[in-house]
């Protein structure tokens, strides 16, 4: 430790010191009480949660019993789970459908909502509305428009395209139903984080490339999109565990038919769960779901997350 | 001066609870059920009233569960937090009953002097484990044929009798089918859904058993089990003459009804009121399910007053049981048409002389089979729909749907 200047070594500068560790740490105290709150309740609700989850995945648990150690078996069982496999395929064109197209159409609305246009407050508010409406009512009304005397079916009428389908009732066309659905709820959610993204842009950026003589398109294309990286990264993440944990959509609209189209993961947590009181089974399908999100995610990290300095 | 304030008002403290403990005298019970129709539930309102001048002691909430009855009930009884008398329905009783989640009220039957055989047996056994009574059924109900009179009688056929066969119902159904081409204009026969709890009749009418006498062997992969798959989905897929709800814009069976775009579908008498109440202009007359090969089946639905195994006031708990679901309000629940009475000595009612359409709802009892399938009920109606759907949508031969889900319910079974 250094001698303190003044020739008077300790009294006054450790005082000092400790009454400011005095005062960091009841600071630090004061601290934890205001997001106490928080911590109990995320403690509670999330992290015992899945604590307790985990340790019920190696139970054979009914609820009402008290839980019975069965090692792997709950895994075991997945494996040769057809339904799982199915749920996982479904979930699979799900993910591999919405993610991509959300992110896309984000992109366009934010960039949209970026430029400086009459009604800029109005048209923000009127994308940002889908996602604001609860999932529920959101389904419900989506319910209404597939309905095979829906009035998508009466638009195509009027196309003249083929407009005698039933949307919902038909397994080749359930699962793309609800996709476009989604698609539409969320990526109002997403457009909000790029929009800050590109109000983040410095404008010189832009001045350079214009200096440079680049067209609109080519900034777009080789200035705006390569810096707006970090948050594709970060939308594509959230979007695909969203997307994996499907269940609202499905629950209301299709309950997994027709014919296991729609069945998604979590849904099938919930029959096998509180349908048929298999707690433990149930628990052990959402840690298999929990392990393909988590591989997912440390993919995407290997091949999007690229910091950026301007 | 501060110490006597303290014991001042620890002195009102204690005497307020005392007080309260006074008035504590008064029991307190929770009633749940889920959310009927806004009739039906001012029909448990006025049942309590009569309830609270007969027990003025006994105090009795009311707290109906709007969504997902089922699932809350079974957390709220596994968190030992469940409301003290509440509905069971017989789909999903075996397996609360098997793990000791409901009160056996034998004991306090006998002591009231409510005896078993006052409750038609059937019913009864469905809320009956290891020979103890779980609950008592507070009404019931089977499937009926309901037909639009005004279908009928412009296409000139004669009204639906109880002798009608299977052949009479196909043949029908075909006649009264006329499809222009124009979805608001489009009528068919009947409306035969997505749904096992419609198509289990035709599984009695043709024959069929679930199991075998061990219970591990579903036998709906007979040949009487395939004909009966085949008859139900032939409407559709061979004659036309079927559609599902969804297919003409409806939500289920009895909507397809209402707006007139089907001229016969299979309900249960919660179908009488509903059409009374939004669309009131429909002429609809019920009649018994046809008659089948191997002779006559339905299928009822239940559902009981039951206490929870965890209430601290399980002799009151009784009497509000025994209240609900003894003969006079049973009687006054009849009487407004609502539901069927489950108390033996209501069968010879005079309501049913002047009701033909409850009548035949009420006769199907005597040949019906429960709606469930033990512990795995859920389960196994799901493969059940999924064996109805891919002959509707995949155009599967019956014979390898059935014997696919019957496949998957063996090994539901032997779980």
């Amino acid at each position: 430790m250094r001698a303190s200047p003044g020739g008077r070594p300790g009294t006054m500068w450790s005082r000092m010191a400790a009454s400011l560790r005095k005062e960091s740490v009841s600071e630090a105290i004061t601290g934890y009480l205001f997001v106490s709150p928080f911590l109990v309740t995320i403690g509670t609700f999330i992290f015992f949660a899945a604590v307790y989850a985990f340790y019920l995945s190696f139970h054979k648990y009914d609820l009402f019993s008290p839980p019975e150690f069965v090692g792997l078996a709950n895994y075991r069982k997945l494996l040769t789970n057809t339904d799982f496999r199915i749920a996982l395929r479904n979930v699979a064109v799900y993910t591999a459908g919405v993610v991509p197209t959300q992110t896309a159409v984000a992109i366009a609305l934010a960039v949209l909502a970026n430029q400086k246009l009459k009604l800029r407050g109005f048209f923000r508010s009127a994308y940002y509305v889908p996602c604001i409406t609860s999932s529920v009512a959101s389904s419900l009304i989506f319910m209404w428009l597939y309905y095979k005397q829906g009035i998508i079916n009466y638009i195509l009428s009027l196309l003249r395209l083929p407009s005698n389908i039933d949307w919902l009732g038909n397994p080749s066309t359930a699962l793309p139903a609800i996709m476009t659905l989604v698609i539409w709820t969320t990526s109002a959610y997403f457009m909000v984080v790029f929009l800050a993204a590109l109000q983040d842009i410095p404008t010189s950026v832009y001045e350079a490339s214009k200096i440079d003589g680049a067209s609109g398109w080519q900034t777009f294309w080789h200035v705006t999109l390569p810096l707006l990286r970090p948050s594709i990264f970060l939308v594509v993440v959230l979007g695909t565990i969203g997307c994996m944990q499907v269940f609202d959509q499905v629950y209301i609209m299709t309950r997994g038919g027709p014919l296991k189209s729609t069945m998604s993961i979590v849904y099938l947590v919930y029959t096998e769960a509180f349908g048929d009181l298999k707690f433990g089974y149930g628990a052990a399908m959402a840690f298999a779901l929990f392990a393909v999100i988590f591989v997912l995610t440390l993919i995407q990290r290997k091949y999007l997350d690229i910091k950026i300095e301007y | 001066m501060k110490r006597f304030a303290g014991i001042v008002l620890c002195a009102v403290l204690l005497m307020t609870l005392a007080v309260g403990a006074a008035a504590a005298g008064k029991v307190t019970l929770v009633l749940s059920g889920w959310q009927a129709s806004p009739e039906e539930q001012q029909l448990v309102k006025d049942a309590l009233e009569v309830f609270a001048k007969k027990y003025p002691d006994i105090e009795v909430k009311y707290e109906p569960i709007v969504e997902d009855y089922s699932t809350k009930i079974k957390t709220m009884l596994a968190a030992r937090n469940a409301p003290d008398v509440f509905y069971v329905d017989i789909f999903w009783a075996e397996p609360l009953m098997k793990r000791g989640m409901l009160l056996a009220l034998d004991p306090y039957m006998a002591k009231t002097g409510t005896k078993r055989s006052d409750f038609a047996e059937t019913l009864l056994n469905g809320f009956t484990y290891d020979g103890k009574t779980y609950g008592i059924p507070k009404d019931f109900n089977t499937l009926g044929l309901f037909y639009n009179k005004k279908m009928f009688d412009e296409a000139k056929i004669p009204y639906p009798t109880p002798d009608w066969t299977w052949d009479t119902l196909r043949d029908v159904a075909k006649k009264l089918t006329n499809v222009v081409g124009d979805p608001a204009k489009d009528r068919y026969g009947i409306c035969l859904p997505v749904d096992a709890a419609r198509f289990r009749p035709f599984l009695v009418q043709s024959g069929a058993q679930f199991v075998d006498k061990t219970g591990t062997k579903c036998l709906f992969a007979s040949p009487e089990g395939i004909r009966a798959l085949d008859f139900y989905t032939s409407f559709k897929t061979k004659d036309k003459s079927a559609v599902i709800p969804s297919e003409v814009g409806a939500g289920w069976g009895g909507d397809a009804f209402g707006k007139e775009r089907v001229a016969m579908v299979l309900e249960g008498g919660w179908l009488i009121p509903y059409l009374n109440n939004n669309f009131a202009n429909v002429e609809y007359g019920v009649c018994e399910l046809p008659k089948g090969p191997a002779g006559r089946g339905n299928v009822y639905f239940t559902v009981s007053y039951s206490v929870a195994a965890s209430c601290k006031h399980p002799e009151e708990a009784w009497l509000l049981v025994e209240h609900l679901t003894g003969y006079e309000n049973q009687k006054k629940v009849l009487e407004t048409g609502f539901a069927l009475p489950t108390r033996i000595a209501l069968g010879e009612h005079p309501f049913f002389k002047d009701n033909p359409n409850m009548a035949a709802i009420f006769k199907g009892y005597a040949y019906a089979v429960p709606w469930q399938f033990g512990e795995h009920s859920e389960k196994i109606m799901n493969v059940l729909n999924q064996a109805i759907e891919k002959v509707y949508l995949k155009n599967e031969s019956p014979e390898k749907a059935m014997k696919d889900a019957v496949k998957e319910i063996d090994g539901i079974l032997s779980e």
